[in-house]
């Protein structure tokens, strides 16, 4: 074993963990923002309304995220109405398509991490902003979100370590992230051992920067629970 | 009197599955009167506070508050707001105190107590502050108003419940067991509020089993029993010379 060679790539091992955390952060984002209103259509006790998101929650959770990546980047310009679109700069990037894949497929997991959030509000909660008289809208904004936000922090701060592993699969498209640069590495350098288990340790310390913010937020939004206190697992 | 009554129910029904829990309860409730529900579990007593504001549907009914009928419309078995509008109106002028207090945890109790006044009803926040700052002092939790609903014991909390929906200004309050879930000795804090409240001249419907409370404060006692009104009067009346058998035997077992 040769250890010299992780010190010689770390820098590129670095500027592969940056595009992961890339990837990660704006698909876990845009995620959220996709999720929040599918989840609230799941809620519907409309079928009409409900149909469309247990559809989609359905699909994206049922299969696998490798799968949605190829349909997005080998389906996607099989079309020539896609390539023919204003979409095909965005389409023909495999950074961007994998920030799709990953979208589409967290929100389907977050939608129902939020979903589940929402009727864990407990009903006497929801009852006391009907007395006062609010409407729909008000009872969200002022208390079945915010109270929401508390309870989902533990389940989303999970996701969000899974979206993190997953990532991983940009590699198979070409995308040096940091297991596509670590296998470049290797490609070169025939150590596989010593590059991946740099790259394995990075990742460690990604979910542990993630698992530190999400126990701080936790700590702060959940300090009116008085003596409940949340664990997250400290496996990194 | 020859006013209008506040609110009125008019032959109030409710089945639940294959039970019906109410089986036509009506009942007149004037400007300033203190009307407490009694009975044993199960005889509907809490179902009935809870279907005037439509917290349950009820299956047949008229609920009438100010002289102005409240729109229904038939919604499966049940019947539901016709006009959800006029029903979030009427429950603005209609407070309403839970067994469980539901205060929002998140919020602190000024928070809790603002929360109707300043977004629902959009008064301007500084005033809506002195108020609730003053209602907060008249149940005497006035130096917690920065802590946090589970920092309190449950007396405290149902008194904030109970400053929460004052500061509504409502018309009308409607009390749901709001001691049954209280330590015994925290129920007299809570009792002492109400107390004041019914001195005042507001107008209030207790659902409760605090039977020397009800004796003392009620200007009528209603005793309902299998979901029909069995004994109605005054405090005097109830207690002390029912024409119900069934009121008897319940009274003589709890008071």
């Amino acid at each position: 074993m040769d250890f010299s060679v992780v010190v010689e790539y770390f820098p590129r091992l670095l500027e592969g963990a940056w595009v992961s955390v890339q990837l990660v952060a704006l698909s876990v984002v845009l995620g959220a923002l996709v999720a929040l209103p599918i989840a609230l259509a799941r809620i519907s006790q409309n079928w009409w309304i409900k149909g469309f998101p247990y559809a989609y929650i359905f699909f994206f959770r049922g299969t696998p995220l490798l799968v949605q990546i190829f349909l997005v980047y080998y389906g996607a310009s099989q079309f020539d109405v896609v390539r023919e679109s204003f979409l095909w700069p965005i389409l023909r990037e495999p950074y961007w398509c994998a920030i799709i894949a990953f979208t589409l497929n967290t929100s389907a997991y977050t939608a129902e991490i939020f979903r589940g959030a929402i009727q864990a509000i407990p009903e006497g909660e929801v009852e006391a902003c009907k007395v006062v008289g609010m409407t729909k809208a008000q009872m969200y904004r002022r208390v079945l979100l915010p109270r929401a936000f508390g309870i989902v922090l533990p389940a989303y701060g999970n996701e969000i370590i899974l979206m993190l592993k997953g990532s991983a699969l940009a590699s198979t498209i070409t995308i040096l992230d940091l297991t596509g640069m670590a296998r470049t590495i290797i490609a070169r350098t025939y150590t596989p051992i010593e590059i991946f288990l740099a790259a394995g340790g990075i990742y460690l310390a990604i979910s542990m920067v993630i698992i530190a913010i999400f126990r701080q937020v936790e700590k702060r939004q959940n300090r009116y629970l008085g003596t409940v206190s949340i664990k997250v697992p400290d496996k990194g | 009197m020859s006013k209008a009554p506040a609110l009125e129910l008019i032959d109030i029904h409710k089945t639940f599955t294959d039970v019906e829990v109410l089986k036509g309860i009506s009942l007149k409730a004037y400007d300033g009167d203190v009307i407490s529900i009694l009975g044993s579990s199960g005889s509907g007593k809490s179902t009935f506070l809870r279907c005037i504001n439509l917290l349950e549907n009820p299956t047949k009914g008229e609920i009438i508050f100010n002289g102005e009928s409240l729109k229904l419309t038939s919604s499966g078995r049940d019947l539901a707001a016709a006009d959800m509008k006029q029903l979030t109106k009427m429950r603005q002028q209609i407070g309403f105190v839970f067994q469980s207090f539901n205060l929002w945890p998140h919020m602190t109790v000024l928070q809790n107590v603002m929360e109707g006044p300043s977004h629902v009803l959009k008064r301007p926040k500084h005033e809506v502050m002195d108020y609730a700052e003053h209602l907060l002092n008249k149940v005497g939790i006035a130096d917690k108003k920065h802590m946090y609903p589970n920092q309190l014991s449950g007396g405290q909390q149902q008194r904030v419940a109970i400053a929460r929906t004052l500061a509504m200004d409502p018309q009308v309050i409607l009390f749901d067991e709001p001691t049954s879930a209280l330590d015994p000795e925290l129920v007299g804090e809570v009792l002492g509020v109400m107390r004041k409240l019914a001195e005042e001249g507001r107008t209030m419907l207790i659902v409760t089993h605090e039977m020397s409370f009800a004796k003392e404060v009620s200007s009528e006692v209603v005793f309902l029993h299998k979901g029909v009104v069995e004994e109605k009067g005054t405090p005097d009346k109830v207690f002390n010379s029912p024409d119900s058998e069934r009121c008897r035997t319940f009274l003589s077992s709890t008071y």
